[in-house]
């Protein structure tokens, strides 16, 4: 991403802008992107212990979906979700044994690199943390490929088509838990997962804006390249955008109750489900913030938000135990709603109400108006904006022409 | 039917207001007694489909509304709170603020969506909009029914796609009031035939249009105000 300081016309110009101010900057995107490179090309060299297994690191999570958003301060850390890859299976590790393997060489990694924090076992990650103002760390996810135990597990659970999609399933991992009783036992029990066919899915709700943006995007950098040569991460679409927008919001609106947030997962589903490929921030905003909540599910009275690539798995699942988390997501969709609706429906683009300001954080909100905006066109807040009165007069003509062309739903009477 | 009158089991909650109006109009404040939804608060006006524009709304009114659990089996009740609608009857408002913002069962026959999303931005939005016009121009943008019962009758005429005739119509909608039309009525085209050897096409497809509770709702409000 180019950075194009442009004069803002309109909410869209404006929000586009916002989402940017908090993604990840490309420095730190490319920084963070060298690293696990480095790490992939570590494991994978030839005096590696794990080179017969042809490691691979690949990212998972926002960084793969395109909808990172910065951490509310400085001193919180961007989360790299890595997941590396073995090409080995049940019969060659334990879920201990691959933990392991992959652990020694993220150690030796570590040591070799001088790294002085220490690496830090998870529950099924190694966590890398960098030097302070790396501002970021690694989570790396040990798997094996194991696309046949999880086309097995969406047959019996009857989702055939699922099962069988080269793109949704194909890709599954195999991952480790050393929670699980079996974690030290040779065994075809592991946990499964299937970071790539989320993203696959992911990919296919906006699939119509991608390669429009690609398509400008080639334009205006007079790139020649077919629009598939271009990689995803150079553009975004309104539903990434939109996502970023509202995890940010959720994180400035929950700051004080972290633990308590709706999830990113839960956020990121809901809205690819309710996404319908509108082509601007402000119509993806009102599709989805009107929409979301009707993709949880009722399941036997259990609210359910269903991973799209394996519907027995609740991204909800702590609702039932802890009613606050539900109740939180109720409570931060009907603020969204407001605060964007406030903003979009009710003023004018130059000025952003308070509430909306507020929660999306007021240092960024600022420094973005004053980057895109003349300085005397920033605002106080009027409760309604009232446009002049002949220009009013001009959008009602026009307004009242595209409803005569459309043929109007109705006409005003009189009840006796 | 189902889809003409909303499934007669479902009721309409107050998070389906809320997913409706919190966005689109973040001025009206949602709020339910148990039985019946109130919206209060200001309605924007905007260009049809449109989200945002960059100066804000179009116009506004201050408002309140009154909805059923029953919507869209019910019909909403609109009023203008604000008293910048003069209350004479041409501004098609009663006295106590009641906008006539269309005839009900004319809507309900004449669009597919009845959701309150879709009446909030479809007549809603036209009638407020043609309020302004009237205030710039004296006139109405997208006509307007006569008075009490016969602009009752043109609606419905229209919904039907026949002539406004009153005899006719209402034998028409005694017709349409049965799951199916009777074939050994007479046809109401006068021909002295029976249904069955005549426009009985014409009726079948008139039936699917204006299901059997749509045109006994018909029939009965008609009555109803032929009475007054
Ligand atoms: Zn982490
Ligand atoms: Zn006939």
């Amino acid at each position: 991403m180019t950075k194009h300081t442009k004069i803002a016309k309109s909410h869209d110009d404006v929000l586009e802008e916002l989402a940017d101010a908090l993604d990840i900057p490309p420095s730190k995107f490319e920084e963070a992107k060298s690293r696990y490179d480095s790490i992939g090309a570590w494991l994978d060299r030839p005096e590696s212990s794990l080179a017969r297994y042809s490691p691979a690191i690949s990212p998972q999570g926002s960084f793969l979906l395109g909808t990172v958003t910065r951490p509310l301060t400085l001193a919180e850390e961007y989360d790299v979700d890595l997941v590396c890859l073995l090409q080995g299976s049940k019969t060659a590790f334990t879920q201990k044994s691959l933990k392991e393997a992959v652990g020694n060489e993220v150690h030796l990694y570590a040591a070799a690199r001088g790294m002085a924090k220490p690496v830090v076992e998870g529950r099924r990650c190694w966590t890398l943390t960098y030097a302070d103002g790396a501002q970021f760390h690694m989570d790396i996810l040990p798997a094996i490929p194991d696309a046949q135990s999880y086309r097995q597990m969406l047959t019996e659970q009857g989702h055939p088509i699922l099962a069988t999609s080269p793109d949704l399933a194909g890709q599954a991992i195999a991952i480790t838990d050393r929670t699980l009783p079996q974690y030290a036992r040779p065994t075809a029990d592991w946990p499964l997962s299937n970071p790539q066919g989320y993203a696959a899915w992911f990919r296919s709700r906006m699939l119509i804006q991608l390669t429009e943006r690609k398509i400008e995007f080639a334009k205006r950098e007079h790139i020649t390249a077919s629009v598939d040569q271009i990689p995803d991460h150079k553009v975004k679409t309104p539903l990434q955008r939109t996502i970023q927008l509202l995890k940010r919001h959720r994180d400035c609106m929950f700051a004080d109750d972290a633990d308590y947030k709706p999830i990113s997962i839960i956020i990121t589903t809901l809205s690819a489900h309710a996404y319908n490929e509108e082509p601007s921030v402000s119509a993806a905003l009102q599709g989805i913030l009107r929409g979301m909540d009707r993709f949880i599910e009722n399941r036997d009275g259990q609210s359910w938000v269903a991973n799209p690539v394996n519907p027995a798995e609740n991204f909800a699942d702590k609702w039932a135990d802890e009613p606050k988390k539900e109740e939180n997501f109720r409570r931060w969709l009907e603020q969204a709603r407001r605060d964007f609706g406030t903003y979009l429906r009710s003023s004018p683009f130059n000025s952003i109400p308070s509430p909306l300001r507020e929660n999306l954080g007021s240092d960024l909100v600022n420094r973005t108006l004053q980057a895109v905006l003349p300085a005397a066109a920033v605002l106080a807040t009027p409760a309604v904006a009232r446009p002049a009165e002949a220009d009013q007069t001009r959008r009602a003509e026009a307004a009242i022409e595209q409803i005569q062309r459309d043929g109007p739903q109705s006409k005003p009477w009189t009840r006796s | 039917m189902d889809q003409i009158v909303g499934r007669s089991g479902t009721l309409l909650t107050l998070d389906q207001v809320r997913a409706a109006v919190s966005f689109d109009q973040p001025n009206l404040i949602a709020e339910s007694d148990g039985k019946r939804i109130r919206l209060e608060g200001t309605y924007l006006v905007f260009e049809k489909g449109v989200v945002a524009a960059p100066d804000g709304p179009i116009t506004s009114f201050e408002i309140s509304m009154e909805l059923s659990e029953r919507y869209p089996r019910q019909e909403p009740r609109v009023f203008e709170t604000g008293e910048r609608i003069p209350r004479v009857a041409e501004r098609h408002i009663n006295p106590n603020g009641d906008c006539c913002v269309t005839v009900w069962e004319n809507w309900l026959v004449e669009v597919n969506d009845h959701t309150l999303s879709s009446y909030l931005n479809g007549p809603m939005n036209e009638y407020f909009l043609g309020q302004f016009w009237y205030e710039k121009t004296g006139k109405w943008p997208f006509g307007e029914r006569s008075h009490g019962l016969k602009g009752l009758e043109e609606a419905y005429a229209d919904a039907l796609g026949i002539s406004n005739n009153a005899e006719s119509l209402r034998y028409h909608l005694r017709l349409l009031s049965h799951d199916w039309p009777k074939g050994h009525w007479l046809c109401p085209c006068k021909s002295g035939k029976l249904l069955r050897h005549c426009h009985r096409d014409d009726l079948a497809a008139m039936h699917a249009k204006v299901p059997p509770p749509v045109a006994r709702r018909m029939l009965s409000r008609l009555k109803a105000d032929g009475r007054l």
